[in-house]
């Protein structure tokens, strides 16, 4: 029972540190890995469809990991379509993160 | 296959061959026995057209241990495993074919967490190989995608038969199995949950049900799987906070907590890869990204059983590459 009500504390404690955490920080409009993402959409594609493409990887590949940032572009549709297949991602979401990824 | 082309949609993307995959190298420390743990996976990527895919992952890992356990030289070997081999044909929005030896998708852990450059903490849960017996593969078929996709959610699959095969490097069980889960779009949830038939020897019934949330408005990555089968069964629960969202210096920005819990109780004298006895543990992790794609980890667990406490200790690296095999075409 004791070792119950320790893992128990635990998981409060990581929660609450998680929580405490984030009343330090403030509003902002995306992470520093977002915003090195947002950089490699070229300035000629549409803010929609860049906010689009980083919803579709919020949703989906932030699920399980970091932003890579240093994919060659010509090797891009090869991991996109890999990492369609791990994720279960639907060819519109493929389409949207490839214009994010290498617009 | 395309060198490299600008897709119908408009972008610049290449479907070139790739070799990615990480390196990573752990020094464990488990109950005063050191064991030093270089490994590489390789992951072969060959696209024929946007729509067919060839991919392959190799685990090369080194086990070296000291002689008497804690004492003498190290000594050790390198274990070599093809992960999966399979071939994809993206046939629409809703539906991936594949056939060949996969992963088998079983949880949230095996498929998705399990990479080293990816996994926060670098040792797997205690009930890891419920539902992935015999190899944590599967060779034959799996129908996998997305059932529905709407605004506010979206529902994926999986559905898989494996034929028993005692070939080298292509073991597997004769499995039949699937997954399905949920995912809650503006609450950033997933629900999801597995079910497997072991369909050789004593047959018997795997399940799994999982749960992964990152709150929109915390960088927090919370994520948790239970486990059944018929020797036991167990839960772990795992938070990952990330400081690049705090108002402190961009250099501490780059570290990662980790914390994860667990217990696994067994059942009718336990056995198929899980332990004989009831066994808890918790971890507590710290990983600082040098680059995104290279960074630092360790951690601190203690185990606890009706046999043996021990405290456990990882410190390493990890770092993910890509490297394509196709020259960039000269313009």
């Amino acid at each position: 029972m004791k070792r119950y009500l320790t893992f128990l504390s635990l998981l409060v404690l990581l929660l609450l540190g998680g929580m405490g955490a984030s009343a330090l920080q403030q509003d902002q409009p995306s992470t520093p890995s977002s915003q090195k993402a947002s950089s490699t959409a070229s300035a000629s594609a549409s803010h929609a469809t860049q906010l689009t493409g980083e919803q579709v990887f919020q949703a989906n590949c932030s699920r399980c990991h970091t932003p890579p940032m240093s994919i060659p572009q010509r090797a891009t549709g090869t991991i996109i379509m890999h990492m369609r297949v791990r994720a279960r991602l639907s060819r519109q979401d493929e389409q949207l993160l490839l214009k994010y990824m290498a617009p | 296959m395309n060198a490299q082309d600008a897709d119908d949609s408009g972008n610049h993307a290449g479907y070139v061959p790739v070799v990615t995959g990480a390196v990573g190298y752990v020094h464990n420390v488990n109950a005063g026995v050191t064991t030093l743990e270089p490994q590489i996976n390789p992951v072969l990527l060959v696209p024929f057209g946007s729509h067919l895919l060839l991919e392959s992952r190799t685990e090369f890992t080194g086990f070296f241990q000291r002689e008497n356990q804690t004492t003498g030289p190290f000594t050790g070997k390198v274990f070599k495993s093809v992960d999966y081999a399979q071939l994809d044909w993206l046939a629409n929005s809703h539906l991936i074919a594949t056939v060949g030896k996969y992963s088998l998708p079983f949880g949230i852990y095996s498929e998705r967490l399990e990479p080293i450059w990816i996994k926060n903490i670098q040792d797997a849960p205690i009930d890891v190989n419920i539902g992935l017996r015999t190899s944590g593969a599967g060779d034959g078929f799996m129908l996998r995608g997305v059932a529905t996709e709407q605004p506010g959610y979206t529902v994926q699959y999986s559905a898989y038969f494996s034929a028993r095969s005692n070939i080298n490097q292509l073991q597997a069980a004769r499995t039949a199995g699937g997954d399905a889960s949920i995912y809650l779009t503006h609450p950033r949830l997933e629900l999801g949950g597995s079910y497997q038939r072991f369909l050789q020897d004593r047959q018997i019934n795997n399940a799994s049900a999982y749960v992964s949330w990152q709150p929109p408005s915390i960088p927090l990555d919370l994520k948790a799987q239970y486990d059944y089968t018929r020797t036991g069964n167990g839960y772990w629960l795992e938070t990952a906070y990330n400081f690049d969202k705090l108002q402190i210096p961009s250099l501490l920005r780059r570290f990662q907590t980790v914390g994860r819990m667990q217990q696994f109780f067994a059942l009718n004298g336990g056995g198929n890869g899980v332990p004989a006895i009831n066994t808890q543990r918790f971890d507590f992790g710290l990983n600082y990204y040098i680059h995104d794609d290279f960074r630092v980890i360790s951690s601190y667990g203690r185990s606890f059983s009706a046999q043996q406490d021990a405290n456990i200790w990882n410190v390493g690296f990890t770092y993910r590459f890509v490297m394509p095999l196709w020259p960039e075409r000269k313009k």
